[in-house]
């Protein structure tokens, strides 16, 4: 029954989400490079077409294979809630078996994923998945660390969103894997396939970045943007890539658990630290603070 | 602290969300996490959703009239998949008379067009937390 392990992975995530520390370490047990997995990023601007192209992939993956969706949206700054709403395009994949659709809120971090990104990426590895699809949030310019956790990035334009030099201007195309224009239906598609083709040309140690055409709410030019994908990765493997990838992602899930940590003890170590000296009638705290100092030391470490 | 994740979904054919967004909204300024799943969902869609995103509470918002099937029809398949802890609300318009027969099966509480905000979010924080 699909609805049993799906909910084992389910509670699993919402665990991790939350920093856990048992699922964190569980989590962190768990390998990053089995190479039977692709993990394909797509970014892009909001309303950029995102979550609709990978409804698209999703299904046409699905009908061979298992495949995994993370969908990050972001959170309000005001409440810490967020409104989670890119499953309204994916209503037709609920019910297929061999998809898991996740939606993931930000949790107020800058660059389009929530610092626990990776270690779910390890619990969703193990769960035996062929693909896994991690949408960002699409905030545009900050969104580049995607790059350093998927396998295959691909970054989304769409015409007449304003310049079309914006978008080459911004640096998210230099994260790229794969460029696509989705909404190729609209006008002004010619004039950004120009402006973009010059990045397209860009070559990275024998990877040359495509540039797709797509209109995913009919779903064309899919079945070549899989092409694509594919290519990707069998160029990341024959290229001894792919490990260097996990590696990064790696680091990235180092980084992001080192600053949990530190904002733990941050709320706090402080705290604590005033409430134990701040009224002592012992010293006074404006004519000497060595003691407090060195009490500070011994929590936090010299570095 | 854990975020108190909500399914909001509408069953049933009818096409309007604006009641199901403004519920919405006001949970996620309450600092919940909102799935919010759009029009038209069979009470399977609703049922695999709600175990894929794990969520603590499910919010069903049916104004075609169609409730007294749907409603406990959710709360059945949840049963049957092994994941009856997931709580569901429903709101939209009910007639008083409904209300006790819903209850009965399962839906722990109805908000009819009259109901606050703060009241479905102050439903949904006791009932989550008293788990
Ligand atoms: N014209 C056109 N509209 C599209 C296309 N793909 C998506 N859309 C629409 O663009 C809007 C935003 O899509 P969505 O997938 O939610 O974008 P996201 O915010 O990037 O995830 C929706 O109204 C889609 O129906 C396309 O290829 N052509
Ligand atoms: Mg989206």
């Amino acid at each position: 029954m699909t609805s049993c392990w799906q909910r084992q992975l389910a509670k699993a995530i919402t665990k991790i989400e939350n920093m856990d520390p048992q699922a964190l370490a569980e989590a962190a047990s768990l390998p990053l490079d089995n190479s039977s997995v692709q993990i394909i990023g797509v970014t892009g601007p909001p309303g950029g077409g995102k979550s609709t192209l990978c409804s698209q992939l999703i299904e046409a993956l699905a009908s061979k294979h298992k495949v995994a969706a993370l969908l990050v949206d972001p959170s309000s700054p005001f409440s810490g809630g967020a409104i989670l709403g890119d499953r309204i395009r994916m209503q037709a994949l609920v019910s297929n078996p061999n998809v898991y659709i996740r939606s993931l809120s930000n949790r107020g971090n800058a660059g389009g994923v929530g610092s626990s990104v990776v270690s779910i990426l390890r619990a969703v590895m193990s769960a035996g998945f062929d693909y896994i699809i991690i949408e960002t949030v699409g905030a545009g310019q900050s969104e580049v660390k995607i790059a350093s956790i998927a396998d295959t990035t691909l970054v989304v334009s769409v015409p007449n969103l304003g310049d079309d030099i914006q978008a080459v201007k911004s640096g998210i195309l230099e994260i790229a894997d794969i460029l696509v224009i989705n909404k190729a239906d609209l006008p002004g598609v010619d004039s950004l396939y120009i402006a973009l083709r010059e990045s397209a040309q860009k070559h990275v140690d024998g990877w040359t970045v495509p540039l797709c055409q797509t209109v995913a709410l009919e779903g064309l030019g899919i079945d070549a943007l899989l092409v694509e994908i594919d290519n990707h990765w069998q160029w990341l493997q024959q290229a001894g890539r792919l490990l260097e990838k996990r590696k990064l992602a790696a680091k990235f899930e180092i980084m992001e658990l080192s600053r949990v940590l530190l904002q733990k003890h941050l709320d706090k170590v402080p705290a604590d630290v005033l409430a134990r000296n701040l009224n002592r009638k012992d010293i006074n705290l404006l004519q000497r603070l060595d003691e407090v100092y060195s009490e500070l030391l011994n929590l936090f470490g010299e570095v | 602290m854990a975020p108190i994740r909500v399914l909001m979904a509408k069953p049933g054919l009818d096409g309007h969300d604006r009641g199901a967004k403004v519920v919405s909204r006001a949970l996620r300024d309450a600092g919940m996490e909102v799935i919010y799943t759009g029009l038209r969902q069979s009470p399977e869609q609703i049922v695999q959703a709600a175990i894929q995103e794990d969520v603590d509470i499910i919010g069903l918002s049916c104004l075609s009239g169609a409730h007294n099937s749907l409603f406990p029809k959710v709360v059945e398949l949840l049963k049957a998949r092994g994941a009856g802890e997931i709580a569901v609300f429903g709101g939209g318009v009910i007639p008083e008379a409904d209300i006790p027969g819903l209850r009965a099966a399962g839906i722990e509480a109805v908000f009819t067009p009259g109901t606050s905000l703060e009241e479905i979010v102050t439903f949904i924080r006791e009932r989550v937390s008293g788990q």
